[in-house]
């Protein structure tokens, strides 16, 4: 399969769920997900790496969370762990312009570059490694 | 799995005298050490930097030691340099997690460490002259006979760390103070903290990194009698997936109903049991009566308090650390799936007696979960429409009264002290700092390059003095 991004696993799983990359940005984002009835159709793609920001949508049943800052000692590191949802935090793409996350020095287009790159793709998130978790295009 | 098997765990080894632990991160502390080798976290990052003190402050002190008014500058230079550490230990890999989205956590952050170093000394200062030194000694021992209580690692980690620690350290940073200013109110502040600490644990220590990351505090015969509630359960049971799930999402709704932050999350253990297993006693408090935005929470009781077994040899545990912000972190990092026993139990008020303190059968789960899931989405749709000002002073709240209310409620002094010193009220300079601290990348930069990398804790100078004070004793 084909990598598109890795970034930090949060804990080892053999679960590899598999839904289509959707971009959260506000709160008004997660909201109309939950409504809609499709939440476990989808990879959850956010910018923070803080917990309330996807509160309801970890509690009723997130399937992966894919996030472009903070680390398994993150509020959300701790909580997707204790959800055991997938989770694979600060991801950088494998391809691209190489641009990594810097706390409080990185440009708003090292997110839009990951968001584009990412956002409507099907993929499946292998978290099988102790260290790194991997975005996977899915065939 | 047997008794042997647990008996010979690797984790068992990170208790040996010259064991030096893992490493749960690869970044390395200097602090005030500049020129001298970089501190790792962990069980060898506590070795590494008690060496390195002045005083004994660090290491078993006596209760008369404790009683004592005044740290000496030694001293209080010692606190300040290993809190710093300590500090970067628990959260400097948390620091990278970028924009909440939702709450803006690192403003209302660095205003509440702020005004807390601000406004903690009258307050504590009154509270010691109340009920005296043993007093607040006794406010934390009676946390040894209690669950669902907020006077834990956490909250009385926090009063010194926080207040003092990353309070003077923001002040620093933005200028607003310089290093020699305060020192009275830092041993004020100090000497609070080291009591309720040094009262939880009465074993000498004030610190769970200085104890190898446990936090044994119950007595024997209390945790006995908590034992017997505990039911066992097959790795893959169904039983195990609704405790798994109830812990989670609990523990989502004490992080959101504190604003983000772990003061709803209190861990403490491991509690090696009879069969080589050990308990976790976790308090998750999802419903803080102080706050008007708990309005959300209220079919929800103060605290449910989950016994969690995990089983070493299922998980092959190599070390486990319930660190001094009441976080539990293992290596290997999933414990969740050796989780094999647990129970439920609720405390529906803070002062709700212990003897009233009821257990929830694995069983009767579900209303509960679904009056956490629904308390959580009202949440989130209530904080979605606050303005960020609102958000800031809300978070204020959830740090700078929350970090001492157990404390104070304890004390009885609780009214008396949002009374006679306006507690809900903010030191106008915070105030003030609040239109300052986006500017010239403060939050986003300076803070987290300052106080969570541990770069800005100042020592107190040689020439400072124990009396230099700039409060208003009004």
């Amino acid at each position: 399969m084909t990598v598109l991004a890795e970034g930090y696993n949060v804990f080892d799983t053999g679960k590899q769920p598999t839904g289509t990359i959707k971009y959260l940005g506000a709160p008004k984002d997660v909201i109309a997900l939950i409504q809609s009835g499709k939440l476990k159709e989808h990879i959850l793609l956010v910018r923070g790496g803080t917990t309330t920001f996807l509160a309801p949508a970890l509690s009723m049943g997130a399937i992966g969370v894919v996030t472009m800052s903070g680390a398994p000692e993150s509020h959300l590191g701790i909580l997707s762990r204790e959800f055991q949802t997938p989770c694979v935090m600060t991801v950088h793409l494998v391809e691209g312009s190489g641009s990594r996350y810097v706390p409080g020095e990185t440009p708003d287009s090292h997110f839009e570059e990951i968001v584009a790159a990412l956002d409507g793709k099907k993929v499946t998130l292998d978290c099988s490694d102790h260290d790194k978790g991997r975005v996977l295009l899915a065939e | 799995m047997t008794v042997t098997d647990r008996s010979q765990a690797e984790y068992l080894k990170r208790y040996e005298k010259d064991d030096d632990g893992l490493r749960f991160q690869p970044l390395l502390y200097q602090g005030n050490y500049k020129g001298m080798d970089p501190i790792p976290d962990g069980i060898l990052g506590d070795k590494m930097i008690r060496a390195r003190m002045k005083s004994g402050v660090l290491e078993k002190v006596s209760h008369a030691e404790v009683l004592n008014d005044q740290f000496t500058l030694d001293e209080l230079n010692d606190l300040n340099n290993y809190l710093a550490w300590n500090i970067w230990d628990v959260l400097v890999m948390r620091a990278t997690e970028g924009v909440s989205g939702m709450i803006p956590r690192q403003e209302y952050e660095i205003l509440s460490f702020m005004n807390e170093f601000y406004r903690y000394p009258e307050i504590m200062r009154y509270v010691t002259d109340q009920i005296g030194a043993q007093g607040i000694i006794d406010i934390g021992a009676s946390a040894r006979r209690e669950i669902g209580t907020k006077i834990n690692c956490v909250h009385d980690w926090c009063l010194g760390a926080v207040a003092f620690g990353m309070g003077r350290c923001g002040l620093l940073a933005g200028e607003w103070i310089k290093p020699d200013d305060y020192v009275e109110e830092s041993n004020i502040i100090l000497k609070f903290m080291q009591r309720v600490l040094w009262g939880k644990r009465q074993d000498g220590l004030i610190l769970n990194s200085q104890d190898r990351y446990r936090c044994q505090i119950h007595d024997e015969d209390f945790l006995a009698d908590l034992r017997t509630q505990i039911v066992d359960f097959e790795p893959g049971s169904e039983d195990q997936h609704i405790f798994e799930q109830f812990n989670a999402t609990a523990e989502l709704m004490s992080f959101f109903d504190h604003y983000d932050c772990r003061l709803g999350l209190g861990d403490t253990g491991p509690y090696p049991l009879p069969d080589g297993r050990l308990l976790i006693i976790r308090d998750l408090f999802v419903n803080e009566e102080v706050f008007h935005w708990s309005d959300v929470c209220e079919e929800l009781p103060h605290c449910y308090t989950l016994l969690v077994v995990v089983d070493p040899a299922v998980m092959g545990l190599e070390e486990i650390r319930v660190n001094d912000i009441s976080t539990t972190f293992t290596i290997p990092k999933n414990y969740v799936p050796a989780i094999t026993g647990g129970a439920v139990l609720v405390r529906e008020k803070w002062d709700t007696p212990m003897g009233e303190v009821y257990p929830v059968k694995l069983s009767e789960l579900e209303p509960h979960l679904e009056k956490i899931r629904e308390a959580t989405f009202k949440m989130y749709k209530k904080t979605a429409m606050m303005s960020r000002h609102t958000l800031c002073l809300n978070g204020i709240y959830s740090y700078y009264i929350e970090m001492i209310l157990p404390h104070l409620r304890r004390a009885g002094a609780y009214d008396a002290v949002c009374q006679k010193f306006d507690f809900w009220e903010i030191d106008q300079r915070v105030m003030n700092y609040y239109y300052e601290i986006t500017k010239r990348n403060f939050v986003q930069v300076t803070v987290p390059m300052k106080i969570f990398s541990g770069e800005g804790y100042l020592p107190f100078s040689d020439d400072a003095d124990l009396r230099a004070s700039k409060y208003f004793w009004g």
